[in-house]
């Protein structure tokens, strides 16, 4: 019998049953159409089911047919022969992508349970449940796609959805200060990636990865590209991969990250978002292997994070950064597995500290509720600083660190201080100029603009 | 002077010892109307309620004309009949203005809306049509008569101006036409008129500068106003993260090095390292510490010299000190609340703490005011001078312009109906009047107007039915053959109506939740002893639970299972955080995760079933008692000083039964019932338990009372006294969870075999009252339907308490607005929608001139009054009194809670909990005389203060017939009920079936076949 057509629907149901969630919130939020939050709950199940039911199904039958590698092809948009360049969509289902989609539909499907009663009531339910069924649709794509263009465009809707997740307390400066603030370490990341897909294309033509991997399924792909290119696109796709999972020097954007509701920090540092930089580096890893130096390069990034994200996470005060930290610090080894070449061991801690990750921090709100629990059972206090720094360390260095770690290791005030002032100065003088020529050119001030105010609606509003 | 400032911080305690308290405690010196306001100036926050969201409540009939009439009236008193120009009284004006709302925006807002939307070329809508009607026929009649077409020369000068206005406004219509225009157009034509004729009144008249009142202002707000750089941005990130570390009580694994020094101290030497931040603008901050170190420069001594630098004058420096405080109000507040209450916190801060940290604070103000002066405005001189090199545009606040104020009038206008024609003939005079008319009635004083409007109808609603319930003779319940004594919490006014309702045979009282049992209190499974009475009182007994005797063995083997499983959890909890322990964790026990993850999220209640099987293994064993008798004479925490002695439990019982008045008809069951509640991510879990308990669980209280009012020598003790118990009368002690609707009930094996059968009666009626309360509760919730079965509703709330995304538990005191104190058979039978706080007291046996009653007000009008005015205030603004929505909290030092990762401490009520309340002064209702009440205000300043001021409204029921005094400006006036009948229905339940919104008052008459129910009977009414 031939399990062909089977396989085949099943592959379409999986992207399409996300891709219709985003469609139907998104059109009726388009046409200003109030959908219920019955509605909108049901309909995210029923795609979170639909996808997952496919992905378990596809699961089963490589397991039993031994298939490692599908692919479907979403049709060629551009082709030049001549230049051999071609463009296209294309999903893939393989050992990496499978097991990773089934859990992202089983999180989201969770996540998407717990912000149905979390957000009931509230008068953002609709948006929130939009921009989630967008990032559920990112997300598959990523994780499917087989071409770096569609990843991209996966990669991108990630990111615009968990931005505007981070500033979903719009009517607050200080989210949509800290959602500007992930966009714009989001958008450096997406420059380094839209760069290597360029010089890919450059090079091979095409974005797909199977011809990049060359000979044999992932991870035993091997690519063929020439070393200097490899290091180039390499480090490149390393840099994409820190913007994204918040690797050190972008660490900073992680516990800002934390201004919208319960489940969407869940989404970000628990579960997902995070991990987005392994996965991708997952994808990418025939280019690390054709290069040395930058498996060292993702090796070492991988535990400078993990060691700076452990001595941060000791400090913090609030449960939700001591959590963030500490999945950044299990980022950080799964991304120096990587660079040690492991392939499969990376997946599964994946796997596991996703799930572990968001449990505790979908419960992250009682903690002083456990902390009691706790308390009791133990009949004493929660002791701390009995840990093996504490005998390692001088109580001077100690302090030092302590600093250190409160201050987030300064990597925020580096950026600040060595980047985003100069460039401030930069622009400023820029302005500068401008505005004298315009003056000169108007013969008096000319703009209109700098007298206006922003009002600010008083408390009291006087007749 | 610090101390006098950190009188205006927020005075919450550590979130898990949550108590309700007024949000402007500091403000009660003032009345009511008056201290609002100045608190809203004082922190930034509104009042009142937005006018907007009163005149929904206008239209939904919760405010009704009638009130705004009547309020309006009395708040004017004799002015209301002065004439306003020629347009009118004051209170036909002030009236007009209330229900319609008046737009107002800036110059450039108000230019679109002129030029862009129909506002000059159609009426408002809300003019009432024969106004608009007449005020085009008029201005069309006279325009044609008078101006158009007749030839005579202006006589005067006001003809002489109306034809300048008029010939202006035709230049934008097409006059040739005039005799075909259409009506639109002559209602644009009578609009435009209009607004002309308001302008040039409001630019006649000579504006009076208003005063511009001089206010201390820190230079951070000036630095703002300039150059749009909030400095406090730069500050605050430090210091969040500062205090945070201060006053950790355990989330961090690393302690803050030196804190046990002293904020300035630990400071001092954490920024006096090398290799500091490279923020640029710390970077005098070393140089500053140093000094500081060297000098040996006192935190009170820096705070002067900060105060020197920023050129602060003496003046000004408590105001400024108050300001500065005031800007991380949350985390201060804190800061103080750990200093002061010490037996409340694992880690008390070091006396002194807040001073440091202001002293800190104003350092780090001096670095960043620098940096910014110096990128932004190129300023490089001493701070003193800063504020005097531009002048701040705040500094000439400028009034309202002559197109915003010409504006209003042109609204009022159309709604009034005041023709363009008449207003010419207004003198100039009289154009001041009626601008300073329409100013003196500002948005504040009509949302003042609302408020006390809003106020009015419900107290009106609820005298009425009181008097309505009282002239009514309802048939006698049948004889007590139970008793049972709750805690006043409005949240029990539904569990005893259903109680009385399925089993008329049971009677029920009200008493303070710590049933006036003060102690330091420990489980059995406990690891610390908690205060369980009201904060105001510091216990000085401690009580403690032991496993049997009998059961030894088992208690030590299930406490060290426990043990072990609380360390291996904690290690856990840690592991998983850290570096290598938690890659071994993630990777191997993380997909086991995911099972607990599912199941907890998406089947609360089974995960919450099976955890209790298997917690039954390792729990205390069931048979637990009190140690609660002490030998030796003075009380204490070691071995034999723990408990009361007779006399000391004689007091209690003699007090706790005078107070209800439950003397001399004991049946023989008598049920205490303490309340708490339990929820899973909740941060306020302790906010939902009983007040009267300081935020926490009032089972052992109750349990206590009962143990000591069986004790034979405590009875032969009262008997002496003259306080009767008899002898067959058994007390129980009960556990009421609030959140669940369970009931646990302890030391039954206590219960002798005589009352098996009294206490089983008991019990069925009980668990009839649980479900149909929870099926009450229910119709509150959106996501319970309405259809839901008693036994649904029971397992819906159920699930509630243990699910971990539920955000609304359970609502809490929300929708508090009552507080009764008198007899039960007063009210007995009345619906009060869950909204009123039930305090039992007999007046009849109260004969010391009130000395009863003097009691239980000292304690049920500061809490009943707290609770009320923190949901008031948070419920009005939410963002600033309340801590906002729930949905981004994030637990900070096991104290508070933050919005995100650094902001302040979110103090308050979040506005999940007081969604469904509604802003209303808490109503006592008193049952005694108005010389008793009078001479216990004289007597009694908290009292005096809190009634006199108006925090809450105050009204008295004759014991001995249906009148009513209420208080009003300081003396109490006879109450005229405004109807005379009220809705009567069978059960609760036919009253508020299918209605989620408030209900108004109902009596409930059980007909004659209900009275024979036994409490057993579960009517499935759907």
């Amino acid at each position: 019998m031939d399990f062909q057509p089977v396989l085949t629907l099943l592959c379409i149901l999986v992207i399409l049953a996300p891709a219709t969630l985003f469609a139907l919130l998104g059109l009726a939020a388009l046409f200003a159409h109030q959908l219920s939050e019955n509605t909108v709950s049901r309909a995210t199940r029923v795609a979170v089911i639909v996808g997952l039911l496919a992905s378990i199904s596809i699961l089963i039958s490589m397991l039993s047919t031994g298939k490692h590698h599908v692919q479907l092809d979403l049709g060629h948009w551009v082709i030049l022969s001549d230049e051999h360049f071609h463009f296209n969509f294309k999903i893939l289902f393989d050992r990496l992508s499978v097991p990773f989609a089934i859990l992202i539909f089983s999180l989201c499907g969770t996540i998407g349970g717990f912000a149905n009663s979390y957000l009931h009531r509230d008068p953002g339910y609709r948006r929130f449940f939009f921009l989630f069924s967008m990032f559920l649709m990112g997300m598959i794509a990523t994780c499917l796609a087989g071409t770096i263009e569609t990843l991209f465009a996966g990669w991108e809707m990630v990111g615009l959805s968990s931005t505007l997740l981070v500033a979903y307390f719009q009517e607050r400066p200080s989210p949509v200060r800290n959602g500007a603030r992930v966009w714009t370490i989001y958008r450096v990341a997406d420059a380094a990636f839209l760069i290597a897909a360029v010089a890919l294309h450059h090079h091979n033509g095409q974005g797909d990865f199977d011809g990049l991997a060359g000979v044999g399924d992932w991870p035993e792909g091997l690519a063929t590209l020439p070393s200097d290119q490899a290091l180039f696109i390499g480090l490149m796709l390393l840099i994409a991969a820190a913007g994204k999972s918040a690797l050190v020097p972008f660490s900073g954007w992680l516990p800002r990250a934390m201004e919208g509701p319960t489940p969407s920090s869940a989404i970000f540092y628990g579960a997902l978002s995070v991990h987005l930089g392994a996965f991708l580096l997952l994808r990418a890893s025939p280019i690390l292997e054709e290069s040395a130096f930058v498996s060292a390069a993702v090796l070492v990034v991988g535990v400078v994070t993990a060691i700076f994200a452990a001595l941060t996470g000791r400090v913090q005060t609030d449960i939700k950064s001591a959590l963030a930290y500490a999945s950044l610090t299990q980022v950080g080894i799964i991304v120096a597995e990587i660079g040690l070449g492991y392939r499969l061991l990376p997946l599964a801690h994946i796997m596991g500290h996703a799930c572990l990750r968001t449990l505790q921090l979908l419960r992250a709100p009682t903690l002083i509720h456990d902390y009691h629990e706790m308390e009791n059972a133990i009949g004493s206090h929660l002791s701390n600083d009995r840990s093996f720094w504490r005998r390692a360390l001088s109580a001077r260095s100690r302090a030092w660190f302590y600093r250190f770690g409160q201050q987030r290791a300064y990597l925020d005030a580096f950026l600040n201080e060595f980047i985003v002032r100069p460039f401030l100065s930069i622009f400023r003088m820029f302005d500068t100029w401008e505005r004298r020529w315009t003056d000169f050119l108007s013969g008096g001030e000319s703009r209109v603009s700098d007298r206006v105010m922003p009002t600010v609606e008083p408390i009291e509003k006087t007749l | 002077m610090i101390e006098h400032a950190a009188h205006f911080l927020p005075a919450q305690k550590p979130i898990d010892m949550f108590v309700h308290h007024n949000t402007l405690h500091a403000f009660e010196d003032y009345p009511f109307c008056q201290g609002v306001v100045e608190g809203a100036k004082l922190y930034g926050a509104h009042p009142y309620l937005p006018e907007e969201l009163y005149r929904k409540q206008l239209k939904r009939g919760r405010i009704l004309r009638e009130d705004l009439a009547k309020v309006l009236l009395d708040d004017l008193g004799e002015d209301a009949d002065t004439l306003v120009a020629l347009l009118g009284t004051r209170y036909n004006l002030r009236l007009a203005m209330l229900p319609h709302p008046v737009q107002f925006g800036s110059d450039a807002e108000l230019r679109w809306l002129l030029a862009e939307t129909d506002t000059l070329r159609r009426f408002r809508e809300d003019t009432p049509l024969e106004i608009r009607t007449a005020m085009i026929r008029e201005t069309r009649h006279l325009v044609m008569r008078d101006f158009r077409n007749s030839d005579r020369i202006p006589k005067n000068q006001m003809e002489r101006r109306i034809k300048e206005t008029l010939d202006l406004v035709f230049e934008r219509f097409d006059s040739s036409r005039i005799e075909y225009w259409e009506d639109d157009t002559w209602e644009a034509y009578c609009l435009q008129l209009l607004w002309e004729v308001c302008r040039a009144g409001i630019q006649s008249i000579q504006r009076d500068s208003r005063d511009s009142f001089v206010q201390v202002i820190r230079h951070r707000d000036w630095m703002l106003e300039v150059t749009g750089e909030d400095t406090d941005l730069l500050v605050h990130e430090l210091l969040i993260t500062f205090c945070a570390a201060y006053v950790d009580q355990g989330i961090a694994n690393w302690v803050l090095p030196r804190r046990d020094e002293g904020f300035f101290t630990a400071f001092r030497e954490m920024y006096r390292q090398s290799w500091g931040p490279p923020n640029h603008w710390l970077h005098g901050l070393k140089e500053i510490l140093d000094d500081i170190s060297e000098n040996q420069i006192s935190p009170l001594d820096s705070i002067e010299r900060s105060l020197d630098a920023l050129g602060v004058a003496r003046a000004d420096r408590e105001a400024y000190l108050q300001k500065s405080l005031l800007a991380l109000r949350g985390w201060a507040g804190m800061i103080w609340q750990t200093e002061r209450e010490t037996d409340r916190v694992v880690h008390p801060s070091k006396p002194g703490s807040l001073i440091e940290f202001l002293a800190v604070r104003l350092i780090l103000d001096r670095l960043a005011l620098k940096e910014v002066a110096k990128t932004r405005l190129g300023f490089n001189g001493p701070l003193s001078e800063l504020m005097r090199t531009r002048a701040s545009r705040q500094s000439h606040p400028s009034g309202p312009s002559v197109d915003q104020q010409a504006f209003v009038v042109f609204q009022i206008a159309q709604i009034l109906g005041w023709k363009p024609m008449g207003l010419f003939s207004i003198s100039k005079s009289q154009w001041g009047q009626v601008q300073s008319e329409i100013e003196t009635f500002s948005s504040m004083e009509r949302r003042r107007i609302y408020q006390l409007a809003f106020e009015r109808r419900y107290r009106m609603e609820t005298l009425d039915a009181i008097v309505i319930r009282n002239r009514k003779q309802l048939p006698a319940p049948p004889a007590a053959k139970f008793q049972v004594v709750f805690c006043i919490d409005e949240r029990e006014e539904s569990f005893r109506r259903h109680l009385e309702e399925c089993c008329p045979e049971a009677e029920t009282f009200g008493a303070a939740g710590f049933f006036s049992v003060a102690m330091y209190y420990r489980g059995a499974a406990d690891a610390r002893y908690i205060p369980l009475c009201p904060v105001v009182i510091t216990p000085k007994h401690y009580v403690r639970e032991v496993v049997r005797d009998s059961h030894e063995h088992a208690h030590n083997l299930r406490e060290r299972w426990r043990r072990w499983i609380g360390t291996a959890s904690f290690s856990f909890h840690r592991g998983s955080r850290s570096f290598a322990l938690g890659a071994l964790l993630a990777s191997i026990l993380g997909p086991l995760a995911s099972f607990p993850l599912v199941l907890r999220v998406l089947f609360p209640r089974f995960t919450a079933q099976m955890r209790k099987i298997v917690g039954q293994y390792v729990e205390p064993p069931p048979a637990t008692k009190l140690l609660i008798e002490r030998t030796t004479a003075e009380p204490g925490e070691s071995a034999g000083q723990i408990g009361f002695s007779i006399p000391e439990m004689a007091d209690i019982v003699d007090r706790l039964l005078t107070d209800v008045g439950l003397v001399g008809r004991m049946t023989r069951l008598v049920i205490i019932a303490g309340h708490g509640s339990s929820s899973l991510n909740n941060p306020h879990e302790s906010a939902y338990n009983c007040g009267a308990c300081g935020g926490a669980r009032g089972g052992p209280n109750a349990r206590a009372l009962a143990h000591l009012a069986n004790d034979p020598r405590v009875r032969d003790l009262l008997k002496e006294r003259g306080l009767f118990i008899p002898d067959d009368t058994v007390f129980v002690g009960a556990y009421h969870n609030t959140c669940d609707d369970s009931m646990l009930y302890f030391d039954l094996d206590q219960i002798p075999a005589s009352h098996k059968s009294d206490f089983e009666f008991a019990r069925a009626a009980m668990d009839g009252a649980r479900a149909r309360n929870a099926h009450e509760r229910c119709r509150r919730f959106e996501s319970a339907p309405l259809n839901l079965s008693l036994d649904a509703a029971l397992r819906h709330v159920e699930s509630r308490s243990e699910d971990l995304a539920q955000v609304r538990p359970e609502y809490c005191h929300a929708s508090n607005a009552v507080c009764f104190v008198g007899r039960r058979s007063r009210t007995r039978g009345l619906f009060m929608d869950r909204r009123s706080f039930l305090v039992s007291y007999d007046p009849t046996s109260d004969r010391n001139e009130g000395a009863i009653l003097a009691r239980i007000l000292q304690a049920a009008i500061p809490v009943c009054a707290g609770i009320n005015l923190e949901y008031y205030f948070s419920n009005i603004d939410s963002n600033n009194w309340g801590c906002g929505t729930k949905l981004p909290h994030n637990i900070a030092s096991l104290i508070g809670v933050m919005d995100g990762a650094a902001s302040d401490l979110r103090t308050g009520l979040s506005s999940q909990m007081v969604e469904i309340h509604e802003p209303v002064r808490l109503l006592f209702i008193i049952e005694t005389k108005p010389e008793v009440m009078l001479r216990i205000m004289e007597a009694n300043a908290e009292i005096r203060r809190l009634c006199g001021n108006e925090w809450v409204q105050l009204a008295l029921l004759d014991p001995d017939s249906p009148t009513i005094h209420h208080f009003r400006n300081g003396q109490f006036e006879a109450y005229h009920p405004a109807s005379r009948e009220l809705p009567e229905v069978e059960h609760s339940i036919d009253w508020y079936r299918g209605w989620r919104d408030h209900l108004g008052y109902a009596i409930v008459i059980p007909s004659d076949d209900a009275t024979h129910s036994t409490g057993m009977t579960r009517t499935n009414k759907r």
